[in-house]
């Protein structure tokens, strides 16, 4: 069976930190170790209860704060998932890269032995034999004796 | 945390829920549930003459705060967060130190404890205990400024070892050891020992 409770027991107890199970069934079971507890856990509710005296009316205080409250809380501001700061970071990287390349890279300039698929020589030569013509396809007289005839009515 | 405490930790979800939707009946009810802790956690670090003050502005700002409660800890113990930060703030704009000391001087006393009857007190009774009260206020102020935070939060906002450590964001170890060196500093003091 054992003894009263050393010195740090009994702050344990009255602390309210646990003790080993013998200290434990010692206390069930010692009156002068529990008066002791109590003396001091006594004092200490007195001393809450001086504090809770001192308390403002409940009432009175919650009006107050219901008073002054906004009439929403603020909005929260979207949080981001961890892994999305470096994921943006990496893509911010790739697109500077991507930049730099086309900045630096010069442009690419004609190659001289490419030939173009085009018959440009018949092309311009068809154009050439189309502007030497002075008559207009399709609106050709059908009988040139008809202009005269025309003509002639017209100027009486 | 015990039964009662995690059923009230549940329901408190509820109504964060609907705060959190701007209903004010829902915040209405949580300030019921919470003012007196509020006010007593306020009380241990500005004084009685200011904690009402930061009492309700800690509350306040907890309402519009509401969206950033992610529920990793107990509402209570968010709130508790907030009133001390509120006071710290105060005490810093204030250039005061971290815990006021005030409240009523008290002589040193020798074997208060030993002359504190039990149970039923009559007058003389009731006088050595308002001796032993005092004198508990007075060497409480003696106390390391962080135990001395650590017992008021313990007995005076009565709250649970593992929030204590969550607010103070030590871990709940140093807790429990600050807390015994204050206990038996206290009852040291107040003359436990024969």
């Amino acid at each position: 069976m054992k003894t009263h409770l050393e010195e740090n027991e009994l702050t344990a107890v009255v602390a309210g930190l646990e003790l080993e199970a013998a200290a434990e069934e010692h206390l069930g079971s010692c009156v002068s170790c529990r008066r002791q507890v109590s003396a001091m856990r006594d004092v200490i509710d007195a001393r809450r209860g001086d504090l809770e005296d001192e308390a403002p009316d409940w009432v009175r205080q919650r009006r107050e704060i219901m008073s002054q409250l906004p009439p929403a809380p603020a909005v929260r501001p979207m949080r981001r998932s961890p892994w999305t700061r470096p994921l943006l970071a990496i893509a911010a990287v790739l697109v500077a890269a991507v930049g730099l390349r086309a900045l630096w890279t010069p442009a690419p300039t004609a190659d001289p032995g490419v030939i173009s698929e085009l018959p440009v020589e018949q092309i311009l030569a068809e154009v050439d034999a189309m502007l030497a013509d002075d008559s207009i396809p399709g609106f050709e007289l059908i009988d040139q004796g008809m202009d005269d005839v025309i003509f002639e009515n017209g100027a009486s | 945390m015990d039964p009662s405490r995690t059923d009230l930790s549940q329901a408190d979800d509820a109504l964060v829920l609907r705060a959190q939707n701007a209903d004010h009946d829902a915040f209405g009810e949580l300030v019921n549930r919470h003012q007196r802790r509020v006010w007593m956690v306020c009380r241990q670090y500005v004084g009685v003459g200011e904690a009402d003050a930061a009492a309700q502005d800690s509350l306040i700002k907890a309402f519009t705060r509401i969206g950033d409660f992610d529920r990793r800890a107990a509402f209570s113990t968010w709130l508790t967060r907030i009133a001390i930060n509120t006071c710290l703030d105060e005490l810093r704009r204030r250039r005061r130190e971290a815990v006021v000391d005030e409240g009523p001087d008290g002589d040193d006393e020798p074997n208060l404890l030993n002359r504190v009857p039990d149970g039923d007190v009559g007058p003389e009774g009731r006088s050595m205990q308002k001796q032993a009260v005092a004198s508990l206020a007075a060497q409480e102020k003696k106390l390391p400024p962080r135990q001395r935070e650590i017992f008021r939060l313990r007995f005076y906002a009565e709250m649970e070892l593992e929030e204590i450590a969550t607010v103070l964001d030590v871990h709940v170890g140093t807790i429990k050891t600050q807390l015994h060196r204050a206990v038996h500093k206290l009852r040291e003091d107040l003359g436990a020992y024969r």
